[in-house]
């Protein structure tokens, strides 16, 4: 299967600032995607891009299509979720479900009803009587019960408890990914999504500053605890980062040997959020 | 098609109090009014004796001219109906492209599958065809809840309704013309619900003072300026909106036509148009070179709307 977002040349200026600087994307099918960057990277720049919600420059072409020219045709096959809480708030949940019914051709009502069954969610309910946890559990049962290619989540959980966070990611997983459909994600709590992420990718300043797959990470990125007195020795070997923790120094390497580093402390792979921090500290050197 | 009626529904729902119970609002008031005469009468006055008097002085009358009067009753009717119409059509496009840009349920609504061009067109639709269709069943169901009233009322007085207003002057001829009206109208304010459209789509805030303000500073300057230049006021933008309000074919008063009294459209303080209500009338001004001018606008206007529309998001 192709990809199914193909980026080249991928520019988004703001007046005097680019939000999106000439970057290069490929996010094949079957994919999990993590899309991280500090606040105005560009990933909603981007994202807007992808989904025909902006204008841009450069090529894009998401399942072949163009998103600028195509986004109501786009949408057959692509769901976002940008944000809690966009659903109107005067709309009743069942007005809700059957406006998407009639407008959208692969959404089946009794799925979506099957997903809300589980919650408080009731049907003559406006969205402005729901807490921000049920509207996104409304918003998910409807975004799950669509049968779309490629689903886009612009920080989907932001400003739930922890429980909703959760619930959110499992039921996600359990319910709607499988090898045909791709998910893109950003978001600020890298922790939460780390462990169901196929994909990583860095923005920084409109660039990317990594684009490997977790596997990649775990083959390529080495976390190693040192001890005082070896820690020349670990410098000696071009850490990517350094840093300091209760007096103990961790490095991040990239791409060196095992067995060198081995003798030299504790190794482990790095936490997203720690490669994160180490990729933003050296301005996209990984 | 499937599309647009559930965009259409989708308008419904949100403005179910402007396009449902407004119109039941006035229905109430007419129901209201009618029973609060009724009670004025039968306080001030024992057993309805002036009322009795009335109605058989109305009785003497010759039946054209009752049946005259009657039509002129029923078109008169829809006044209230019609003004309220327009300040409902006039806030709900004002706010149909920017409210769901300020409470961000934009980015849901893009993320189905029907494009902007569709949702401006079902937003038109509804404000030209659906919201006049909505005030024109509650002003029948007033007139049909009148006319029973009134029937009652004259049994009860011992006269007969049927020949008396029941059965003379045709109250479908008037409530047709009404509904054709409010069609008419709609299509002579296409440049006007183009611009409001434009407005919503656009303004960053308050799209009522951007709507409004703008084209007030402009006329009055236009104004200003060919006074100081040639003392003379000739067609400015003030004036051009002028002449199309009074000649709007909407029924929306009472004039003299023709040496009577008469319904009549619009205001006639012009004679470009023959004011009195009929489907000539209308066709007159729908077929009309300012009706062109018109359309040229509302396309521009609407075409921006769409420019922006399309380039809308949370921000």
């Amino acid at each position: 299967m192709g990809n199914v977002i193909e980026a080249r040349g991928l520019s988004k200026r703001y007046g005097r600032t680019m939000a999106v600087n000439n970057i290069d994307l490929q996010v094949p099918a079957g994919r999990i995607v993590g899309l991280i960057g500090p606040n105005g990277a560009g990933k909603t720049s981007a994202l807007k891009a992808i989904l025909g919600l902006a204008t841009y420059d450069g090529h894009l072409s998401v399942l072949g299509k163009d998103p600028a020219s195509e986004r109501a045709a786009l949408m057959e096959d692509v769901c976002f979720i940008a944000d809690v809480a966009v659903l109107p708030r005067w709309i009743r949940v069942r007005e809700a479900i059957e406006v998407v019914e009639r407008i959208h051709p692969r959404f089946s009502r009794e799925k979506c009803q099957r997903y809300l069954a589980s919650t408080k969610v009731k049907p003559e309910h406006r969205v402005k009587q729901l807490s921000k946890g049920m509207v996104v559990q409304l918003h998910l049962a409807i975004v799950m019960a669509i049968d779309a290619k490629l689903l886009v989540l612009d920080e989907p959980t932001l400003g739930l408890d922890i429980l909703y966070r959760k619930q959110f990611y499992t039921n996600l997983l359990n319910d709607y990914f499988d090898e045909n459909r791709s998910i893109l994600i950003t978001t600020h709590q890298v922790e939460e999504v780390e462990h169901i992420l196929s994909d990583l990718i860095f923005i920084q300043d409109g660039r990317i500053a990594l684009d490997c797959s977790m596997d990649e990470v775990q083959e390529q990125y080495v976390e190693l605890m040192v001890r005082k007195d070896r820690v020349d020795a670990a410098r000696a070997l071009a850490p990517l980062f350094e840093r300091e923790l209760m007096g103990r120094h961790i490095f991040l390497y990239k791409g060196v040997d095992r067995e060198t580093l081995a003798g030299l402390g504790e190794m482990h792979t790095p936490s997203v959020a720690d490669l994160f921090v180490a990729t933003m500290s050296v301005g996209g050197a990984a | 098609m499937k599309r647009f009626k559930a965009l259409l529904l989708r308008e419904y729902w949100e403005n179910r109090v402007a396009f449902r119970s407004t119109p039941v609002a006035l229905f109430a008031i007419y129901m209201v009014g009618a029973l609060m005469t009724l009670v004025t009468f039968n306080y001030f006055d024992h057993e309805f004796q002036t009322m009795r008097e009335a109605v058989r002085y109305l009785a003497q009358f010759d039946e054209s001219i009752r049946a005259h009067g009657v039509y002129l009753w029923n078109l008169a009717s829809s006044t209230l109906f019609t003004v309220v119409l327009g300040f409902v059509v006039f806030f709900y496009l004002l706010g149909s492209l920017y409210d769901d840009r300020k409470d961000r349920s934009i980015l849901f609504w893009k993320s189905l599958p029907a494009s902007d061009t569709l949702t401006i067109a079902s937003k038109l639709f509804t404000a030209m065809f659906v919201v006049p269709s909505l005030f024109w069943l509650a002003y029948v169901l007033s007139m049909l809840a009148l006319y029973l009233i009134g029937t009652i009322t004259v049994l009860v007085l011992g006269e007969n309704p049927w020949t008396l207003f029941v059965g003379i002057g045709n109250p479908f001829k008037a409530w047709g013309l009404v509904l054709v009206s409010f069609y008419a109208q709609a299509i002579w304010a296409l440049p006007v619900y183009g611009w409001l459209m434009f407005v919503s789509s656009c303004a960053p805030r308050l799209p009522l003072l951007f709507a409004l303000v703008p084209p007030a500073v402009f006329a009055v300057l236009q104004i200003w300026i060919d006074f100081l230049r040639t003392f003379t006021l000739k067609t400015n933008l003030g004036g051009i909106l002028w002449e199309w309000y009074a000649n709007n074919p909407m029924i929306n008063c009472c004039g003299e036509v023709n040496g009577r009294v008469d319904a009549i459209m619009g205001i006639p303080i012009t004679d470009t148009f023959d004011h009195a209500p009929t489907i000539a009338n209308m066709l007159d001004r729908l077929f009309s070179v300012q009706m062109a001018w018109g359309l040229l606008v509302a396309t521009a206007l609407l075409a921006g709307a769409l420019w922006f529309r399309k380039r809308a998001t949370d921000n």
